[in-house]
């Protein structure tokens, strides 16, 4: 599968029926993908530079092998290559956040990432924060007890800015916390309970670290 | 053919490592190339499918592009690729040049100052909105502003120095530079070259399709601030629709040194009034060696939209620009509510 | 100021008394799967072989396609199918439950089009492998348009000589129904037709002078009306005002766009999609597909967001189907924010003029109000009309005349939107009695005071027997007492100096309601020979949680514990109830008394089963604790054992008898449970005596720059009279999330449209401006009377809309108290209106001027 990115446009955009290219990537041992999307040549020829498509991402501790277009972003990559479809596109503008998730620890828009760029970054989504035995992170606990967020088409968005905010301040007043997440819309417009849940995580946050 | 958006047209990703490599590629692909930094910029373009490059160069590996250092004269350096996050947080800055902070953590949301760089914030493109939809305009290359007529929607548009085109420049981070007295190091097919931060930024006079002066080939790879205005007296204030995630209506930046209640050295800059961030260079030596006070602030502000044009829908921006830059000179009265 | 300068919330009453479950908070059972990223919504499914869809805009506002060439297109690799306007299923006729035909409206939306009404409207779709494949196929597609003429503004088109959005017109008429002979079936109503209404030029000369046209009005009920003597009134009148104000066009803009995935299966569609309404959307869906409803499979477990916008079907879930259907695979419509901003529906702009009179002590006496609405091309939205009665019941003047105009534009379609027409018939009043206070020198709290409704109060105009309609209760007087008090209200008002340096504050109050509740909806509840007890919710599930809240009910009334309670909502395929509309506010209400009616009826089954069990009569029994026992204790029967003897008994008592009061939705849901467990369905058919209404009083205060027009919202609290509290944290989210909603009309949300070109410019957020977590007030309370309603039996009615209105009002009006009542004429009010009418001393604002 890695000469994908060398093949030449022609024999890529024309006849390869999308089944038989999914039982390419199968046979070619990178059966990455719980889903198939895109998985187009991007018709160019590399150049000087270019990477291949094919690539490794570390998305929750995890190494993902997955075959990427050049000009995918993150959040296509995550929600139609590796089937983790918590990380919301809401505007796809890098305007609403829902998308966001932490790049080396730092909240980004995933929509407007583009996936080659985070090769070798450590990505986590809202997937990845709860324990392996299903206890919350104190972000998500937050949210629970205080019923946080109304649709919730913007929280995974949220509980990822505000984890990687807290990673900065740990112990901020409402308005910082505001400030920190201002990056992130919610249409419901249940900002005030939203502050009131982040900042509960928040305190469990710190709980957990002191115990 | 039919429009459509929101689909990114394929391009190759090209990923060099040094300067001289991207230099290299970009020589290699001329027209073809697209230049992206924190790409916040670029996806618009290419989302909206009204750029589609066959190549795009991505400076997010380039190592010597990042990172604030201090200089020999006691300013700094900051490369082009840092981000807006790192250069508001950045400590010496914080301490010597806070002006730029304040303007710079004003820039977006917090995610894109993240990914955003100073680089890209000074060098991004106009947001007029008829240009941005791809309407063919003079910016666009064509032969018609859409937004200079009786009902065409030019709220957020100049007031000064429109030549053809009304737009403005967006950048937060571009008046502050400017009144810190910042020089643009570009590298050419060439070599070297540095600019004064005024000089970067372009009118349509100059050339109505660019904001600045790179041509293709060219990289903007490093903002030096001389110490010049260290730990000087800073204003910096903008004004927007909403208070995260908006381009300013109009932003102002100062830096002032200030002797015996006398105005010493003073810079100041606003953006949101032209389609390049001005430096009141008259305003700037009308206020030297005058007493730092409402009355000179007022004369300032006066001053300063001398030869304001509005337009149908932005006669407000005059008011905004003069008691901005009233302030600016002036200081503002602090609120003394306990709340 | 020890109001502000705690910022320490103050403790919220108790609600709920003494129930175990009702009033009470609880983490509801949807938020783990939220929290973790597991909940799935429309975009989220996959299917094998999935395509993806996209569509074709019309560039231009009014257009027909004269010639269409999609062979490039088709050509290419990838490209499965192209659908366009002349394969969809012509409009079908519909039937009510009670056999009523409903006519299609056949020059309502269908879709896709071949003569585009606003720019952005779908001509047609293309199915591909991929987005890309079926993005670069439409940049392949060469089409010619003829163009036409268009009209964004009702006023341009309501001008002599005015171009026409629609062949034939600007505004829907509906002709008279054809009179009935004796002996015969009322024939269906004929169907509605599109006519031309144009004022004249003595009409508009008040326009030049920013003051609203008012011109001729059609004969129509709903939208022509009076009740007392108008003109005496203003003749008494100690202060006569006359205003004209306009309220913004402002998209719904759910953050979920409304991607939806299809595909069919033995003759079914299966359609994945987030819809307000679970089980109301499957007939919804058989109807704009021309199909039998026993073929529709709905999936829709989160919405995310509708507001009124994902009511049931529309063309985002009809385009995926037919297109699966013909390309005979699964197909993916992902919605784009910019495609979002044309189909996804928009509150429709109010523009109004009342002309008030109040007698001295601020009462009103005399209202005489006109509303036009910017309706877009398409079916009318309801917003005139209800701008009419809302204000008519929250401020019950002594006479008034209402004239109200749908106007037809070339504009993105508008829909409901949380307090549709009310929000904006509130935003039209409230301003105006701001002022009346300040010119009579009356208190803000006082003049609505005096106006307040309360007891049954009436609204609209008379009906044929004399009679005018009433609510079933308004305790608002008292939500303005103790909002009043809450808010510290009288010390805010004396606060001196109101400025300080450049910045000035002003508080501002207001009323707002809005309907709040429906009548005559299913309940269905399973209890599962294993003693758990699962409530089979219809209810749509976006977010406001009445989906799991209103069962709460049924838990109460068996006192069976919650966590012994399972919720079973998402598709109908899930054998649900027959619910109502989310939409309206209507389910709180609605659904407590289904969920109430399923309680007793759940109750008086278990006795039977115990009296048939045990010997007696079911009333010596009672249920509590899980159990149903004899009273005085004794004898009795766990529910666990109660489902089992319900498996024995058959019939009405384990669904293989149906409840004959249901629905045939409920029905159908009734047999496929059959067999499984004590299956008990009521209807409710309780008593109401009036129309459920729903009352908020807002408080607001703001900071003012006059040297830049920016200012801030400080301080707000909303003081619900909602009837009975039934979980106060969802509650709460829905009173200060809707009162946000409200706010963003009059900070800064808006549609920028070229008038020249008919084009929309605002498509991204950064353009329509709806509120950031910035923007929202930096305090933010509320609280509830938590009075039951006495029109139904838990007292609960619906939050959703009420506070729209008290949200952008107070805001106004706290505007107005900083920077004086002539510095803004329309909302909503930025920095620039501001700054440009305190610079020059007078409004610079011309409030017929839209879209700016």
């Amino acid at each position: 599968m890695a000469d994908m990115a060398g093949t030449k446009k022609t024999e890529h955009t024309k006849a390869v029926s999308r089944r038989k290219f999914i039982q390419g990537v199968i046979a070619g041992g990178a059966g990455a993908s719980s889903a198939t999307y895109l998985f187009r040549a991007s018709g160019v020829v590399s150049g000087a530079g270019a990477r291949e498509r094919l690539i490794t991402l570390n998305v929750n501790g995890q190494q993902r092998r997955v075959d990427v277009m050049k000009q995918e972003t993150l959040a296509m990559t995550l929600r139609y290559k590796l089937g983790l479809t918590g990380t919301k596109i809401g505007c796809d503008r890098a305007e609403c956040g829902a998308c966001t998730v932490l790049i080396d620890d730092v909240p980004r828009y995933s929509c407007s990432t583009l996936t080659h760029t985070v090769r070798n970054a450590k990505i986590v989504t809202v997937e990845g924060l709860a324990a392996a035995d299903g206890t919350l992170h104190p972000v998500q606990q937050g949210i629970l007890e205080e019923q946080g967020f109304q649709c919730a088409f913007c929280m995974s968005g949220f509980i990822m800015a505000t984890t990687g905010f807290l990673k900065t301040n740990p112990n901020p007043t409402r308005a910082e916390l505001a400030h920190g997440i201002s990056g992130n819309l919610c249409r419901c417009q249940d900002y005030d309970k939203i502050l009131t849940a982040m900042m509960r995580g928040a305190e469990l946050m710190r709980g957990a670290r002191h115990a | 053919m039919a429009v459509i958006r929101d689909v990114m047209p394929a391009f190759d990703l090209l990923q060099p490592s040094s300067v001289a490599d991207a230099q290299r590629l970009l020589a290699q692909h001329g027209r073809d190339a697209w230049v992206m930094a924190g790409g916040l910029d670029s996806f618009d373009w290419l989302k909206d499918r009204i750029k589609k490059p066959k190549v795009v160069v991505d400076l997010s590996g380039i190592d010597e592009l990042r990172g604030v250092r201090s200089t020999s004269d006691g300013g700094v350096e900051i490369g082009a690729m840092t981000t807006l996050t790192e250069v508001v947080n950045n400590p010496i800055i914080k301490q010597k040049f806070g002006l730029l902070s304040q303007g710079a953590e004003l820039a977006a949301s917090p995610q894109i100052r993240n990914q955003g760089t100073i680089g890209g914030n000074v060098s991004q493109d106009a947001r007029c909105h008829y240009y941005r939809a791809g309407w063919p305009c003079y910016r666009a290359g064509g032969n018609i502003c859409y937004a200079d007529t009786p009902t065409g929607r030019n709220r957020e548009h100049a007031i000064l120095d429109a030549d053809r085109c009304v737009a403005v420049n967006p950048s937060d981070s571009a008046p502050a530079l400017i009144a810190l007295d910042a020089k643009f190091v570009i590298r050419t097919s060439k070599g070297e070259r540095v600019v004064d931060a005024e000089d970067y930024f372009i009118g349509p006079d100059i050339d109505i399709t660019r904001l600045n002066i790179l041509r293709p080939g060219d990289l903007l790879t490093a903002i030096r601030i001389p110490s010049a205005f260290a730990g000087a007296q800073f204003y910096f204030e903008k004004i927007r629709d909403r208070n995260v995630w908006d381009f300013a209506l109009m932003n102002v930046a100062s830096a002032m040194l200030v002797s015996g209640g006398n105005i010493d050295r003073v810079r100041v800059a606003v953006n949101g009034a032209a389609a390049r961030p001005l430096r009141l260079k008259a305003v700037e030596d009308a206020v030297r060696g005058k007493p730092k006070n409402a009355a000179t602030g007022e004369m300032a502000g006066r001053l300063a939209v001398q030869g304001a044009v509005p337009l149908q829908f932005n006669a407000y921006k005059i008011p905004l620009m003069r008691n901005l830059v009233k302030r600016a000179v002036a200081g503002v009265e602090v609120s003394t509510r306990a709340s | 100021m020890p109001n502000t300068v705690d910022t320490n919330k103050s403790a919220q009453p108790v609600y709920g008394g003494k129930n175990k479950l009702i009033g009470k908070d609880y983490p509801t059972a949807d938020l783990y799967a939220k929290v973790t990223g597991k909940a799935k919504y429309a975009e989220d499914y996959r299917a094998e072989g999935m395509l993806f869809c996209r569509l074709l805009l019309s560039p231009l506002p009014h257009a027909r396609v004269k010639h269409l060439d999609l062979s490039a297109a088709l050509a290419m690799p990838g490209v499965k199918g192209i659908l366009t306007a002349d394969e969809l299923p012509a409009p079908a006729d519909s039937l009510t439950d009670n056999g009523t035909v409903i006519r299609a409206n056949k020059l309502g939306e269908r879709g896709l089009t071949n003569e585009p009404l606003y720019q952005g409207e779908p001509i047609l779709a293309v199915a591909a492998v991929d987005e890309l494949t079926a993005v670069e196929a439409i940049e392949k597609i060469h089409i010619e348009f003829e163009r036409l003429p268009f009209a964004i503004d009702p006023l341009d088109t309501l001008r002599p000589g005015g171009p026409n959005p629609r062949v034939g017109g600007n505004i829907w008429h509906r002709p008279p129904a054809a009179l009935m002979k004796p002996g015969e079936r009322p024939a269906p109503p004929p169907p509605i037709e599109i006519k031309e209404l144009k004022w004249t030029e003595a009409d508009f000369a008040e326009a030049k002078q920013g003051r609203m046209p008012m011109g001729h009005v059609p004969e129509d009920p709903a939208n022509s009306w009076s009740y007392g003597d108008v003109e005496t009134g203003f003749k008494n009148a100690a202060l006569v005002l006359d205003e004209t104000f306009v309220t913004p066009d402002t998209s719904h803009q759910c953050l979920e766009p409304r991607s939806t995935m299809a595909y069919w299966q033995n003759g079914k569609v299966h359609v994945y999609t987030g819809t307000q309404s679970m089980i109301q959307t499957v007939p919804a869906v058989a109807r704009w597909l021309n199909i039998d409803p026993s073929n529709v499979v709905l999936v829709s477990e989160y919405t995310g967001g509708g507001f009124g916008s994902k009511g049931t079907a529309a063309i985002s879930l009809i385009i995926p189907a037919l297109l699966s259907k013909k390309c005979n695979a699964p197909v993916m419509m992902r919605i784009s924010r910019e495609e979002e901003h044309f189909i996804g529906r928009a509150r429709p702009s109010l523009t109004g003029r009342m002309k008030v009179g109040f007698s001295k002590e601020g009462r009103i006496v005399a209202l005489d109000m006109f509303s036009i609405i910017n309706n877009g091309p398409y079916d009318a939205v309801g917003d005139a009309p209800t701008s009419g009665r809302i204000v008519s019941l929250l401020y019950q003047p002594q006479a008034m005349r209402f004239r109200g105009l749908t106007i037809l534009t070339n504009t993105p379609p508008r829909g409901a939107q949380s307090a549709p027409g009310g929000m904006q018939g509130i935003s039209l009043m409230e301003p105006i009695l701001a002022k009346a206070a300040r010119k009579l020198g009356l208190d803000q709290v006082a003049i609505r005071r005096i106006n307040a409704p309360e007891g049954k109060p009436p609204f609209g105009a008379a009906n044929s027997q004399g009679k005018r309609a009433y609510a079933t209760s308004s305790f608002i007087k008292q939500a303005l007492d103790r909002g009043a008090e809450k808010f510290n209200w009288n010390e805010r008002v004396a606060r001196n100096p109101k400025r300080i340096g450049t910045k000035v504050r002003g508080v501002g109050v207001s009323m707002s309601c809005y309907s709040g509740g429906s009548t005559g909806f299913d309940g269905l509840t399973l209890i599962k020979p294993d003693g758990r007890i699962c409530f089979q919710s219809g209810i749509g599930n976006l977010g406001t949680e009445s989906v799991i809240d209103v069962h709460r009910v049924t838990a109460e009334i068996l006192g069976v514990p919650w966590e012994k309670c399972d919720v079973c909502w998402g598709s109908n395929s899930k054998n649900v109830a027959w619910s109502c509309v989310s939409g309206g506010s209507q389910t709180t209400h609605a659904m407590t008394r289904a969920a109430h009616a399923v309680g007793m009826e759940a109750k008086l089954r278990l006795q039977e089963i115990a009296a048939k069990t045990l010997g007696g009569k079911p009333e010596d029994y009672e249920v509590a604790n899980e159990r149903v026992f004899r009273k005085g204790g004794g004898a009795g029967l766990t529910l666990a054992q109660a489902a089992q003897k319900a498996i024995q008994l058959g019939g009405i008592y384990d669904g293989h008898e149906s409840n004959p009061d249901v629905n045939r939705y409920t029905k159908a849901s009734i047999k496929a449970l059959a067999g499984q467990g004590l299956v008990v369905s009521a209807r409710d058919k309780y008593p109401r005596d009036g129309s459920t209404y729903s009352f908020v009083a807002s408080f607001a205060e703001v900071e003012v720059d006059v040297e830049t027009g920016k200012y801030h919202l400080l301080d707000f609290l909303a003081y619900a009279d909602v009837g009975s509290v039934l979980h106060p944290k969802t509650l709460g989210g829905q009173v200060m999330g809707r009162s946000v909603l409200g706010m963003g009309h009059a900070i800064g949300q808006k549609w920028v449209m070229d008038p020249a070109y008919g084009a929309m410019l605002s498509r991204r957020f950064h353009h329509s401006k709806p509120p950031t977590i910035l923007d929202i007030p930096a305090r933010m309370e509320w609280a509830a009377l938590d009075i039951p309603d006495p029109e139904t039996p838990v007292g609960s009615r619906g939050i959703g809309e009420p506070p729209v209105g008290g949200g952008c009002s107070a805001i106004l009006n706290a505007l107005s108290d900083a920077v004086g009542d002539e510095v803004f004429r329309r909302a909503p009010v930025t920095p620039d209106t501001i700054l440009a009418a305190l610079e020059a001393g007078r409004p610079m604002q011309h409030p017929l001027m839209a879209h700016i």
